[in-house]
């Protein structure tokens, strides 16, 4: 982990990492977060979506990338950090995703040194399920 | 059926407020649903974006999104958020409907939510893009 955050420089990595989204993990989020649309966790109903077969929360592999932000900035990005990305592709369970981050640029400003890191979430095909873009202090 | 409110909202559209205070019950709900060897330690905190999540989810509920027939993609998400969130905190959650419009059928709608504290501070903003297709959604 790292912990001195002002010494971090445009293309450093954030501390991505891998994770398999099991139908055990989507439903816990389901708990979580209170969204029990059967699209997630019904199977029959899910069958006759556009999809075919469950999807996970697309805010699921949005809080795993979230998880990458508060391991690699642990003591700002839950205090001005910020974040925009677009939902390309669902995650289906028993798929493993790679959570990637990196920084792309160092700027100063009023409130001091700000990250910008290119982020994401990666299908195993290696296309997005998540893209996007996060700002953190750096101080 | 009832027409879902996605198909007659306007913009400007308040929802909410909502109670978005999460109990230890669902942080360690998500905890089992996110985490992992590196995950980080909140201690008594929450990750923020479980917040905006469970607004998210009474967000859809007032939109009538759950209605069969309807199929909504979560296209984009924005979040901002200025300080840490304990577990039991109290939270607000108030929305306004920022866009709604109708292309090929299918409604666009951006939803700009902003979250405050017991003591009505601005703690986070987030904004929802969603895509709705279906024969209600048009």
């Amino acid at each position: 982990m790292t912990t001195n955050n002002v010494n971090r420089a445009v293309g450093d990595q954030l501390a991505g990492f891998e994770r398999q989204i099991s139908q055990d993990r989507v439903n816990a989020y389901a708990e979580a977060s209170g969204d029990h649309n059967p699209i997630h966790l019904d199977e029959s109903y899910a069958a006759t979506t556009q999809f075919g077969t469950r999807i996970a929360h697309g805010m699921l592999s949005l809080a795993l990338v979230t998880e990458m932000l508060a391991t690699s900035f642990p003591n700002t990005w839950h205090s001005g950090g910020k974040l925009k990305v677009r939902f390309s592709a669902p995650v289906f369970p028993g798929e493993t995703v790679v959570v990637y981050g990196e920084i792309t640029s160092v700027s100063d400003s009023d409130d001091g040194l700000i990250a910008t890191c290119s982020i994401g979430c990666k299908k195993p095909d290696g296309t997005d399920a998540v893209a996007g873009r996060a700002t953190v202090p750096l101080e | 059926m009832a027409e879902p409110l996605i198909s007659t909202a306007t913009v400007g559209h308040i929802f909410g407020p909502y109670d978005v205070t999460i109990s230890a019950e669902r942080a360690h709900a998500y905890a089992t649903a996110v985490g992992g060897d590196e995950s980080p330690d909140y201690g008594d905190s929450l990750a923020p974006i479980l917040v905006v999540a469970a607004a998210l989810t009474k967000l859809i509920e007032d939109l009538g999104l759950y209605s069969a027939g309807l199929q909504t993609i979560h296209a984009g998400q924005e979040v901002s958020w200025s300080r840490q969130v304990k577990i039991g905190e109290q939270v607000e959650a108030t929305a306004k409907l920022a866009a709604n419009s109708i292309r090929r059928g299918n409604h666009f709608a951006t939803v700009a939510v902003s979250y405050t504290d017991a003591s009505g501070v601005e703690i986070g903003t987030s904004s929802t893009t969603i895509i709705v297709s279906g024969e209600a959604a048009s």
